[in-house]
């Protein structure tokens, strides 16, 4: 509304002026009224089911990294923070988890970090232990493709790409194992 | 009756009467019977009455730990404090809803109260209509998306989780959202005898003026408002950030940039009748920029820090926004050319010249954070692409902005109405000139560096400089007298506004922050402090544990910035901690505890450090403008105009006699 013709007043018909305006308003209502709404927000989480937004780029140890390359296994890409403790409290779990299943191939652990480090990073996996593709620069966009407006949370991603599941909070091995099973329980 | 039915009863007899009023004041205006929509501020009376009751009621609610009301349920909590329990009712969507209409039926009474002369006139009728519609909307808000009062059935023992435990860490947590909302909802008065007077085309009527006074009142609240937000992050975040331009800031910020416009502006139409079409424009820019805020804030359109506001009420502001641009630019493009006045300004070098400039950079600004904001979206629709538009646009895009409006501020309070002679204007300038230099000088001699600082603190110098001028020469004549009434109050908000120029520039320009890792005893030392970490130390609360960090300053006083864990949240939170003093605050946070291979403690601890000049002078510059604004509102010595605004024209005798009467 901010742009509602000149002040001074000039011998103009005053829809010459509001005709440019309403037009404008017009698009930017349709704008904001045809685009998604709450996909940050708590409410809602619309990829799950979908196929999992592309994630590319370079790991804390410098390996090249395609989201794409773990299809066919169970993806857990869990986004954390070094600094926050519910994150250092689902570490073992996490670890565990990939114990009991990478090495089959089954499944594993994909980190996204949040605003951290890499030195802080790599810190905090010598010390917790976890052996996985940790990504920390440029995260900020797969939080935003993701939704994460928090930490930690954690996606489950199927063997196809699809999205299943996004878990908040620290989590246990056993809801991974739970939403998994229950997943290929669905797809069998 | 449960107590969650009986909330929901109130609700809907609130919604009743705000459709009766639609209904009764049509049928009034329709029929030419005055008394019809006279008879309806009883109607008035029952809206506020049931919004003051529903207010009662969820405070009640939330007080007792009510939980067979879900709003409760979701927010309240047997651990919260009992300041924050009162506070719960805004930290959440309905609850904040519920305040709004609350404070709203409360302006709509007052509006009754005050023009009660007024009653019988077809603008009142107008106003009212306005008024009742908007009521409607939010009464059925709560009827609908927003209810506060849902029922919920709660398992034995059950707690809530209590208030976003970022809510919880501060006490102006308690005051920023009403004030702000006192402010934002405030503007719905000027907007509604904006509506009435195009409708009836009496906008030479001096209704401006008469709702001038109610709109300066908004305006003050929302700056009060928008400071103690900035001041609540300053305090809580701990990062020495107040402002970060986020989708939410930029959304009160927004309706603040054309409500200054216009309370400047007005002024213009006061004096020469000039300007009327786009008072009106910017009175209805400013509330629709409210409901878009609302929408912005609400909808999670836009990515922001904000996200705990979400909601999907989303839809339904976004058609109240639309019908209120429909219904505005319909009125305007019917009225505008018949409003219009002859008065042409003289000479840009003139008062009213000041002002045109003025509003136009303060559109220009507004347009500005207006794009900032929803690029992202435009640029979303077009390629599918998600970007965000950062600190860098902003800081980028308004800095010249802000040197324009300080070199206005001191140029404009000296300007004589008409015309001002090159020689008259020397007079009057050189001494906020000699003033600004000074400032210059003597920030340039206590270290400060970088042009555009420098130039910030000789404009601040210039601008306080007139303001003080203005003052001064007002209290020699009128004595304490000299301090109210429009011009003296708006100088003293102009003090105000030139110490948060100064503090924004000084605390961005010089702004120096490292990370330390410290053990227990150890010293670091940053920017001529001492920085001694002496140990950590927990403590238990009903609703969180926190781990405090004792940080011994310069070997005086300790600070204990550190974390705190909400269970039930499963999330930790930062506590900073702010030394603050006059010339310098030194902001404290812990950025993490590092641990040993067997996951323990080692007792070390890693402290950011913030040091910035002059913070604590934005927090004075805001209560000053907010005193400043109290001030203005106080009546003047209006019959007998000081110096520096020049004695009023034959011409403006008309209006201003109208609104002696009016208010």
């Amino acid at each position: 509304m901010s742009g509602d013709g000149t002040p001074e007043s000039t011998p103009l018909r005053a829809a010459w002026i509001v005709v440019p305006v309403a037009v404008v308003m017009v698009l930017f209502i349709a704008l904001l009224a045809t685009r998604d709404t709450g996909d940050a927000g708590f409410a809602s989480f619309s990829l799950e089911g979908q196929v999992a937004p592309a994630i590319v780029g370079t790991t804390i140890d410098d390996q090249p990294f395609d989201l794409d390359d773990f299809r066919g296994r169970f993806v857990v890409l869990n986004f954390f923070q070094t600094t926050c403790i519910p994150c250092v409290q689902e570490h073992p779990e996490l670890v565990s988890f990939q114990n009991d299943y990478a090495p089959s191939g089954f499944a594993t652990v994909v980190s996204v970090a949040f605003d951290d480090r890499p030195s802080n990073l790599r810190d905090f996996f010598d010390r917790f232990g976890g052996d996985w593709p940790v990504l920390a620069s440029d995260t900020g966009s797969i939080i935003v493709d993701y939704g994460v407006p928090l930490v930690p949370e954690s996606i489950v991603i199927a063997p196809n790409g699809e999205v299943i599941k996004k878990l908040r909070g620290g989590i246990g091995q056993n809801d991974l194992e739970f939403v998994i099973a229950e997943w290929q329980e669905a797809n069998a | 009756m449960s107590s969650a039915l009986f909330g929901a009863l109130i609700i809907a007899v609130g919604a009743a009467a705000s459709l009766t009023g639609i209904v009764v004041v049509v049928l009034g205006l329709v029929g030419h019977r005055p008394n019809w929509w006279r008879e309806s501020r009883g109607l008035v009376w029952i809206m506020f009455a049931m919004a003051l009751l529903a207010i009662v009621w969820m405070e009640r609610a939330l007080i007792n730990r009510d939980f067979t009301i879900e709003f409760v349920a979701h927010n309240g909590s047997h651990q919260t404090s009992a300041i924050f329990n009162v506070a719960t009712l805004w930290s959440a969507l309905e609850g904040s809803i519920l305040l709004w209409s609350f404070i709203l039926t409360g302006y709509v009474a007052a509006v009754v109260v005050k023009f009660r002369d007024k009653r019988d006139d077809p603008m009142m009728a107008w106003v009212l209509l306005t008024l009742f519609v908007v009521c409607a909307f939010f009464f059925l808000l709560m009827v609908g998306p927003a209810n506060p009062f849902r029922s919920f059935d709660p398992p034995p023992g059950f707690d809530g989780p209590g208030p976003n435990p970022l809510l919880q860490a501060h006490i102006l947590m308690a005051f920023h959202p009403p004030i702000l909302y006192l402010g934002y909802v405030g503007f719905t008065v000027p907007f509604a005898f904006a509506i009435g007077a195009l409708v009836t085309g009496r906008v030479g009527e001096g209704w401006l003026l008469a709702t001038r006074r109610w709109t300066v009142i908004a305006w003050g609240l929302l700056t009060l408002g928008i400071v103690l937000g900035a001041w609540w992050s300053y305090e809580t975040l701990g990062w020495g950030g107040y402002w970060a331009w986020d989708a939410v800031e930029n959304a009160s910020i927004l309706p603040w940039l054309t409500g200054t416009a216009f309370i400047h502006s007005v002024m213009v139409q006061e004096r020469r009748g000039m300007l009327r079409v786009w008072n009106l424009s910017l009175v209805i820019a400013t509330f629709s920029l409210t409901i878009l805020g609302t929408f912005i804030t609400r909808s999670g359109v836009i990515e922001s820090v904000h996200a705990f506001s979400e909601s999907g009420i989303g839809p339904a502001l976004l058609g109240f926004f639309a019908a209120i641009v429909i219904v505005s630019l319909g009125l305007i493009a019917w009225r505008g050319d018949q409003l219009r006045s002859p008065g042409r300004i003289d000479s840009p070098l003139s008062r009213e010249g000041a002002f045109l400039a003025n509003n136009v950079v303060f559109a220009a600004f507004a347009f500005v954070v207006l794009l900032g904001t929803v690029f992202p979206l435009i640029v979303e629709a077009a390629n599918d692409d998600r970007i965000s538009v950062g600190n860098p646009y902003f800081d980028r895009m308004t800095m010249p902005i802000g040197f324009v409006l300080l070199f206005l501020m001191a140029v404009a309070p000296v300007l004589p109405w008409r015309k001002a002679s090159s020689g008259v204007l020397a007079d009057r300038l050189i001494w906020p000139a000699w003033i600004g230099a000074g400032a210059m000088v003597v920030s340039l001699l206590v270290g400060a560096r970088g042009w555009a600082p420098t130039l910030a603190f000789g404009l601040g110098g210039f601008a306080g400089g007139a303001a003080l001028r203005q003052v001064v020469l007002a209290t020699r004549r009128q004595g304490l007298r000299g301090l109210v009434g429009r011009t003296n109050g708006g100088m003293i908000v102009h003090f105000g506004v030139v110490l948060i120029a100064v503090a924004f520039a000084a605390s961005n320009a010089y702004v120096r922050q490292d990370t330390f890792l410290l053990e227990e005893g150890q010293t670091a030392s940053f920017s001529g402090h001492e920085f001694t970490y002496e140990g950590v130390d927990f403590r238990e609360y009903p609703n969180r544990v926190e781990r405090r960090v004792a940080i011994r300053i310069d070997d005086t006083q300790v600070y204990e910035p550190g974390t705190a864990f909400y269970p039930f949240v499963g999330r930790s939170f930062g506590i900073a901690s702010v030394r603050s003093t006059a010339l310098q605050d030194i902001a404290l946070r812990v950025e993490s505890f590092p641990v040993d291979d067997d996951g323990l403690a080692t007792g070390e601890v890693v402290i950011r450090v913030t040091v910035q000049p002059l913070i604590a002078w934005l927090w004075v510059g805001g209560g000053i403008m907010a005193l400043g604004t109290l001030l203005a509102v106080v009546p003047g010595n209006r019959r007998n105009p000081i110096m520096p605004v020049g004695a009023p024209l034959p011409e403006t005798a008309t209006p201003d006699g109208r609104v002696e009467e009016l208010v």
